[in-house]
This record gives structure tokens, C-alpha cells and sequence, in this order.
């Protein structure tokens, strides 16, 4: 291994990376998310988000209070699609009544 | 159990990654884009460490699966196998890092290679063998209280609400709720199980192994969807109390991702918990903030027959051994070992709470993004309230006290 | 602005990625917008940006761009990465043959990988309803150059062998339709503009339009104003708030669309899939993700963005349908993003009428990502002094009021 210092484990984002989204102007935590990845991967943040946060607010001199946290989107954990496939909200179209089938 | 095509004795409800650590299988993984080894991290079913394909199914948590007899676990994304992988070489080339948003685009004929490449890179783990087995129907709970997070903030608080006469629903993600105490030396699985069953005995419902996946205030007025292994909850509730902990995380040194650097809590979690040493030689990797934390468990684990040393973060310089961690570099030399034990504040476990509109401020201290209340636990969103590490690191009897204490107010609130 | 330091380890970066050296793309976060511009783009999304770009290409620099949040927080940044050639109407058809080309080139043209990958896209019919519909269009996309073809349900498992055919009649393929990564779209043309000298301000709201006396207009933001010759209405689902800033009324409204990712897993799914009947679609990312959506009928006109266990619950239950196998495959996240739906399904462009400095570039309906390529490239030929494009002449705001809309054909391929 070559020393890198990994910020988010899941995209392999490093602290380096995360200059050089800075140094692009990239420097918004929800441009931050999308230039480098982090956050994105199977744990959704859990591990990287607070430990990126507090780098970027070292690296762009801002106190820790000016950096929101990413938007938080469901699912909250990764979530097979045969368990939603159950929830009674789901939209019946007109294909499935036709069918008779359910 | 099968383990990568070898035979693994276990215990039936032990852990699967807990089995393959005491086996000493140990790689399961490759990571996405420079192909560095992966394996457990957290123990607590959060990084996403150990993907392993179970059973033909892939991507679950090896930490949070239980070892059933003749499961099939295999490791994932690797040529040939987790623990020799030749791709890894993608490391070493682009070892002072590669922009793959740039990468290769000076020429159509080279950029079309790339994406060939990189297409057959990517992903991790294969589509499943077959189609899913049907499940039941959506379960539903209409109570007054909903606590999310069975760690001692959340027991706390439930059976408090629940000991008052308020219908109260648990819902806890781990295989066996008393979060941070079954990790704790200074408190214990005894005292986890103890206050478990006490919660239980107060009459509330305990959703274990169930995750919440999202609050949705649009669906029918606000529902919060709950997932269980094989089953989708829909919850209702008047009130709603988040205590959740924090996520144990890593601390920023060269080469932070090699497998056996471990967060100190999962070291804790495999000794107190499961009666397992994860390492001869163990070295803490430290914060001030968690001195005590630390003395706690480099106490425990010498009492265990480890040989513990503690290193303060910044006389980190980097980490050695292939697969394995064989010893990390320091300012002031190189200590060999067989584990690192990562300590640093757990970052406040909030998304939940952020759909449901709660303010959130980060703290340094505070671990990350901790839900702000008021003196009474209340957030800023109405009947949503908060309580333990979620509002900022405790430790477990501090967050005990702080449950019963915000549970008390949710009962005095109606 | 950078400071020198940040620009030095940016440059110190350039021999290991084999990046040309250019200054950063975006404005720091102080400091005022310039006091003129010969053209102000209000809205950083993937259309105001591919015109920047191509407007500095052809040597008109003198251009700021002012989005309101950050680079990709609209519909740009939040939207599948489809491209396809299959409409129902010539001029799309024609467009989005042009925008492919562009796509094709784009990672080499603007230095920037936007994993464009052509696996085709395959629509599925349920009913002879649905494949009427399909043959129509098949035969004026013929007729156009555009390879697709009918296809027996049987032929569609050789292309998706995890289909469930059940109830499938019908099916379209062609092989050239795409999909590709969106966020490097707009770093790449944003990346590019600036190198030409486009600067682009973000968290940069625009909250009043002063109309000058000698023509264009004094843009008033929180970071100072900036006179410009011209104005650019690019805010998608927001346009209509822009053009009331001087009163004109652009007749489209926000609809929100869902959509979501699956954990990324090894290369299966070649095409982008979609169901004419429920408006399912999906494709496999670069990333090895599922990236898909559903239609979701009866939401009507909102700005919120949220997401509802609804669209889970409905994309869960008909992607099972459809693909028994993926039952077990995992969601990650879901999100969602505005279409700017415009009346007749077809975008508005040119100069609002008794408005001839303040130009409209919108209701795409959730398709100006794919069209961003060449509606960028021939309105910036315009707008520095070319002929204007045929599509220029039919969609004008004008046709909602005066009625000479009906000439414009209906497009009604506006899916997946
Ligand atoms: S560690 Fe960053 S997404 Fe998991
Ligand atoms: S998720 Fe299993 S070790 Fe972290």
C-alpha cells in the first residue's frame, strides 16, 4: 500500500482527494459528495460523513457549525427490493387489475 | 458453516465474521476502486467491511448475519481470491492517487479502453441465483411512543415510557440489543442482557435485528418503514425518541484502511461480548477526547493476556503488513503488532432524525453531526425527542441516565 | 477567489492524472459577481452550462453564469444519465442523433469522463395499445437513420435474459441509445468554460432583474449586480419564477420525479430497460449500480423534493415483476429531482415576446440533460450571430398565447 490516508472506506476516498475538490472550487459538501464519491457507497456516509465534514471545515478554515451535513435520503440501510415490494403504498396500474392477477 | 469452499466450526447465533475472526479467515473483500483489501471494521453492521456473498445472495453483512449450519459464505470483488488479489496492483499504479473523473481521456481510441475497463471493474458482488422467497404481509405498530436504538439510551427510555402505560415499540439493528454496553468493559453483555429483558418485561414491543429505513412524512401523514430480515414494519407514533448512538469511525493516519485496524469498539465488542481476543499484541491508536475509554479496554485486554501499547493519534506515521497489519510506525519507531485498535468519538448516528427535520449542528466534540435539543431532550421538530451519544458522545451509563431521564419527559408531555 | 496556494497543489497534481493545468472551475464563495457581462446565464445546470461552454468555444467569454445553490443541485445533478435516439417527433429524433455524436465525444472533446456507454435501450410493450405506439415511432426513427427495431419478446431475452416475460407482447430496441454519468457533465463543461474565461458563481441567487434603459438588464444578486447585454433564462423547474421577475409568464410547472440506486454489483444489465405501461425504467451505472425509477400519477404541481415510501414501494414492486431475480438486490438510496413540464411536451426557447435581451431555455420536461449537448451548440451559433436552428423557429414562448402552437407537433415520448 502506498500511504493514502482513506477518508471513506466504501469509495476508497482519501484525504487528498479531498484538496483537490477543494482546490477545483468543489467545496460545498454536497459538491465534495458528488466530485469524490464519498458517502455514496454501500454504507451511505455512517463511517466517512462526520470525518470528511470535519476535514473540509480544517481545510477551507470555516468553523465546524458552517458545514451541513448531506441530505439525508431513505433507505437508511441498504434494503431488499422483495420487502418493499410488499408495502400496500405502492401504485397498482391498470396492467395489473387487467391481468387479474394479485 | 462453509467459508470460501473450507469447512468453519461456529456456534449457531454467534456472528459469521465473529466465527471467521476466531478462525483467523480474515480478507473478505476488495475495495472498489483501488482494489485495497477489505474485511470487518465496526462489528456493528455499519461500514460495510465485510460484504460477503451468503447463501447465494450478495452483499450481506458478515457481522450481522448469524452463522447458520451450511451456510455458504463467500468472499467478493476479486481475482482470484479476497485474500491474493491481482488487481491490487491498481493500488500501487496509481499510488499517489488517480482523478478517475480525468483519467485516460486524451485520445477516443485509449477512453474507449477505459470504459471497458473500468465497466468490467466495477460493482461488487454478482446478481443473485435465484428469485426471492415471498414474504409476509407489512406488519404494523399505532403506538404512543416509538424509540429508535436499543443501546442503553433506548432501553432506558422505553421502558420508562412503557413502565408508564404508553404503548412503546422498540427497534434495534443489532443481533442482540444493549448497544455500547455489549462493547463496554465497564459495564458488559450481563448487564446488556439484564436490561434487555428488563425492557421487555415492561411490556415493550422489542423489534430486534430491524432497521429503520427512512421516515416518510408525505406516506399516509408520516410512517416510519422498519426493516427485519424478512419483513417490512410500517410504525405510527405520537412520539418519537431517537437513540441511536453514534457510528465508531477512523482516524485520519497513512494507510488507516489495513485490514486488522479495527475501531477500539469492535476490539471491546469481540471481548466483552463474544470471549474473543482479536490480538496478542494490540495497539490503541488514541484521541484525548477518549482517554478513559481507552483505559477501560487496554485494561481489559491485558487482563485478557494481550500485550497493549497506546499510541496518541498524531505520533502516527503509518501502518505495515501484506493482508494482515504486522506493526504501525510511529515518531518514535516502529511497534510490531497484530491488531490496532482505533479509538475515536463515535459520530452521532442523526440521518434518521434529519428526515424527520431535526436540527443537527457539527461538533468536534460531539463526535460529528449531533441532533440539538433542549434541557428536556425535546428536538427541534415537535414530538421528536433525543437521547444519549446522538446528542453528542456520553458513554453508556451517562446515556442510560439521559434515556430514563427523556423518557420521563415524553411521559409528562401526554 | 483560490488562494495561490490551493492553485500550486492543484498544479502539483497535474503530472499524476495527466490533467491539462487550469484554475479552478467555480468562484470561491466571497467576493462580488463582475459589473458587466455580455451575457449573464442565470441557472448552473447542465443547459446553461453546455451554452457557457459553447458560447466561449466561439469566442464569446464575456459570460458569467449565476446558479443558486451548488453545481448539480437541480434536476441536472439528480437525473438516470439517459440518452436515447427512439421519439415520437422528427426534430427530437434529429436533435437527440446530433446529441449522441456530441456524447460520444465528450470525454476526449472536454477532458472529463462521463462513462458513456451505448447498450441500447430496450422498451417493452404490454398491450397491442403500447406496441401500435411503438411501431409508429419505429418507423419514423427508421426513416430518420436511427437503427431501431420490433423485436418478439423472445428476442428481448437475449439481450435481458433475467426478464420475466409474462404479459410482455411486444418489445423496441436500439442498440445505440445510451446512458452516461451526469455530475461530470457539468464539471466538464463548467471546467472548460472557465478555462475560456466563463466565470461561475454558486450560492449565488438572482433576486431582481432591472431592466436598462439602453437594453439587457442590471442582475441583482446577494454578491453585488452585474449589468448584462443579455440574459439567459436556464433555471429548469424554476423558470417561471425568473421571467415573473420582469413579468412574463412561462407556462410550465414542477413536477417531482423519483428515482433511486441499487448497491453496485459485477456488470449484468447491458441496455436501459422501460415498461410503457408504468413508466418503469432502469440501467446499470458505471458504478455497477441499478439506477431506476416508476411513474408515480397524482402528484401534481409541487417544488418539494422529497421522497416517499410510495415510489419504494411501487419501483420495488414492478421491478420484481419484471426481473424476479433482483428480488434479493438491495436499495442504497433514493432521491428526487423536478421535470419542468411545459404544455405541449416541447421546450421553450428564444426571446420572451416584447423581451428581446431576456432568451428562455427550458421545459424540457425532464429531458434537457440529454438535450443539453446540442441545444447548447446551436444556440450559442445563434446567439453569436448564426442562423437560427429550425428548433429555434418552432418553440417559441410565443405559440402558448397567439395559438400557432398547433402547428407543433405533440411530442408524447417524454418516459424514461
Ligand atoms: S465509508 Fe464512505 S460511504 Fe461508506
Ligand atoms: S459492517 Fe460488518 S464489520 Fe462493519
Amino acid at each position: 500500500m502506498a500511504g493514502k490516508i482513506v477518508l471513506c472506506r466504501c469509495e476508497d476516498v482519501t484525504l487528498s482527494d479531498l484538496e483537490h475538490s477543494v482546490s477545483r472550487g468543489y467545496r460545498d459538501i454536497e459538491e465534495v459528495k458528488r466530485y469524490t464519491g464519498f458517502g455514496t457507497g454501500p454504507c451511505q456516509g455512517k463511517e466517512c460523513l462526520a470525518v470528511v465534514a470535519l476535514q473540509l471545515a480544517r481545510i477551507t478554515q470555516q468553523h465546524p457549525s458552517a458545514i451541513p451535513p448531506f441530505t439525508s435520503r431513505p433507505p437508511l440501510a441498504p434494503t431488499p427490493l422483495k420487502l418493499l415490494a410488499k408495502d400496500p403504498g405502492a401504485h397498482r396500474f391498470a396492467d395489473e387489475t387487467d391481468e387479474g392477477e394479485d | 458453516m462453509r467459508l470460501s469452499g473450507s469447512s468453519v466450526r461456529a456456534y449457531a447465533d454467534e456472528s459469521i465474521a465473529a466465527a471467521s475472526i476466531a478462525c483467523g479467515s480474515r480478507v473478505l473483500s476488495r475495495s472498489l476502486k483501488y482494489h485495497r483489501p477489505r474485511t470487518f471494521f465496526c462489528f456493528e453492521g455499519h461500514c460495510s467491511g465485510c460484504l460477503v456473498r451468503l447463501g447465494g445472495v450478495p452483499n450481506l453483512r458478515a457481522c450481522q448475519s448469524p452463522c447458520t449450519p451450511g451456510a455458504e459464505v463467500e468472499g467478493q470483488n476479486a481475482f482470484p481470491s479476497a485474500e491474493i488479489d491481482l488487481l491490487g496492483a491498481v493500488d500501487f499504479l496509481f499510488s499517489r492517487g488517480m482523478d478517475h473523473h480525468t483519467l485516460m481521456t486524451g485520445s477516443s481510441v485509449l477512453n474507449k479502453l477505459a470504459n471497458k475497463v473500468v465497466r468490467q471493474l466495477s460493482g461488487l458482488g454478482k446478481l443473485p441465483t435465484h428469485a426471492a422467497a415471498e414474504l409476509p404481509e407489512v406488519g404494523r405498530f399505532d403506538v404512543d411512543v416509538c424509540v429508535i436504538g436499543g443501546g442503553p439510551a433506548g432501553l432506558a427510555a422505553a421502558s420508562t415510557t412503557a413502565r408508564a402505560g404508553r404503548r412503546t415499540v422498540l427497534v434495534d439493528d443489532q443481533l442482540r440489543p444493549g448497544g455500547s454496553m455489549r462493547t463496554d468493559p465497564r459495564v458488559g453483555r450481563a448487564l446488556a442482557e439484564h436490561y434487555g429483558a428488563e425492557t421487555v418485561r415492561t411490556g415493550v414491543a422489542v423489534l430486534a435485528r430491524s432497521t429503520a429505513i427512512g421516515f416518510f412524512p408525505e406516506d399516509d401523514g408520516g410512517v416510519l418503514a422498519v426493516s427485519a430480515p424478512d419483513r417490512l414494519y410500517r410504525i405510527y407514533a405520537r412520539h418519537w425518541i431517537w437513540a441511536t448512538g453514534g457510528y465508531v469511525v477512523n482516524l485520519p493516519f497513512p494507510d488507516n484502511d489495513r485490514p486488522g485496524v479495527l475501531a477500539a469498539r469492535a476490539v471491546g465488542r469481540l471481548l466483552v461480548d463474544h470471549g474473543i481476543l482479536a490480538g496478542e499484541r494490540v495497539c490503541i491508536v488514541e484521541t484525548p477526547a477518549m482517554e478513559q475509554d481507552v483505559t477501560a479496554l487496554a485494561q481489559a485486554l491485558t487482563g485478557a493476556g494481550a500485550d497493549v501499547t497506546r499510541v496518541p493519534l498524531a505520533d502516527v506515521v503509518g501502518t505495515r503488513g501484506r493482508g494482515w497489519i504486522t506493526a504501525i510506525d510511529t515518531k518514535r519507531g516502529k511497534l510490531d503488532c497484530d491488531l490496532v485498535a482505533v479509538a475515536a468519538t463515535p459520530a452521532p448516528a442523526s440521518e434518521g432524525a434529519r428526515q424527520q427535520g431535526c436540527s443537527v449542528v457539527l461538533d468536534e466534540h460531539a463526535g460529528g453531526f449531533k441532533i440539538v435539543t433542549d434541557d428536556a431532550g425535546r428536538t427541534s421538530t415537535a414530538n421528536v425527542w433525543a437521547c444519549g451519544d446522538v446528542t453528542g458522545y456520553q458513554g453508556p451509563a451517562a446515556a442510560a441516565a439521559d434515556g430514563a431521564r427523556v423518557g420521563a419527559n415524553v411521559v409528562e408531555a401526554g | 477567489m483560490q488562494g495561490a496556494n490551493e492553485d500550486e497543489e492543484d498544479e502539483s497534481r497535474a503530472d499524476v492524472s495527466g490533467e491539462i493545468r487550469l484554475p479552478a472551475t467555480l468562484e470561491g464563495r466571497t467576493g462580488n459577481v463582475p459589473e458587466k457581462a455580455e451575457i449573464a446565464i442565470v441557472g448552473g445546470g447542465v443547459i446553461g452550462l453546455s451554452i457557457a461552454y459553447h458560447l466561449a468555444r466561439r469566442g464569446l467569454t464575456d459570460v458569467v453564469v449565476l446558479e443558486r445553490g451548488y453545481l448539480a443541485e437541480g434536476a441536472s445533478g439528480r437525473n438516470g444519465g439517459g440518452v436515447r435516439q427512439q421519439w415520437s417527433t422528427e426534430i427530437n429524433i434529429r436533435l437527440m442523433q446530433e446529441s449522441v455524436e456530441l456524447c460520444r465525444r465528450f470525454a476526449v472533446d472536454l477532458g472529463v469522463n462521463v462513462w458513456f456507454r451505448q447498450g441500447g435501450y430496450l422498451f417493452l410493450a404490454r398491450n397491442a395499445k403500447e406496441t401500435a405506439r411503438l411501431e409508429k415511432n419505429i418507423a419514423l426513427q427508421n426513416r430518420c437513420g436511427v437503427h431501431t427495431r420490433m423485436l418478439e419478446p423472445k428476442a428481448a431475452l437475449d439481450i435481458v435474459p433475467e426478464l420475466d416475460l409474462t404479459g410482455i407482447v411486444a418489445a423496441s430496441y436500439n442498440p445505440s441509445d445510451g446512458i452516461l454519468f451526469p455530475w461530470p457533465f457539468l464539471w466538464g463543461y463548467a471546467r472548460q468554460a472557465a478555462a475560456h474565461g466563463v466565470r461561475i458563481f454558486t450560492q449565488t441567487p438572482v433576486g431582481g432583474l432591472e431592466p436598462q434603459a439602453s437594453g439587457g438588464y442590471l442582475v441583482h444578486t446577494p454578491r453585488g449586480a452585474v449589468r448584462a447585454r443579455r440574459v439567459i433564462n436556464a433555471c429548469g423547474a424554476w423558470s417561471p419564477r425568473l421571467a415573473e421577475l420582469i413579468g412574463v409568464q412561462v407556462p410550465t410547472w414542477p413536477i417531482r420525479h423519483e428515482i433511486c440506486s441499487s448497491e453496485p454489483l459485477k456488470p449484468f444489465l447491458r441496455p436501459m430497460v422501460s415498461e410503457l405501461s408504468s413508466g418503469l425504467y432502469c440501467s446499470q451505472s458505471m458504478r455497477g449500480e441499478i439506477v431506476g425509477g416508476v411513474s408515480l400519477p397524482g402528484h401534481g404541481s409541487t417544488y418539494r423534493m422529497g421522497s416517499t415510501l410510495e415510489f419504494l414501494a411501487t419501483y420495488a414492486r414492478r421491478l420484481v415483476r419484471l426481473m424476479p431475480v433482483l428480488g434479493d438486490i438491495k436499495i442504497l438510496r433514493q432521491w428526487a429531482g423536478p421535470y419542468d413540464q411545459s404544455p405541449d411536451g416541447n421546450p421553450i426557447l428564444g426571446a420572451a415576446p416584447g423581451h428581446p435581451d431576456f432568451f428562455l431555455a427550458c421545459g424540457f420536461v425532464g429531458h434537457g440533460f440529454m438535450m443539453a449537448p446540442i441545444i447548447g451548440k446551436l444556440y450559442a451559433e445563434w446567439l453569436t450571430g448564426g442562423t437560427p436552428h429550425e428548433i429555434f423557429v418552432r418553440s417559441p414562448l410565443a405559440r402558448f398565447a397567439d395559438g400557432s402552437g398547433a402547428h407543433h407537433e405533440k411530442e408524447d415520448f417524454n418516459i424514461g
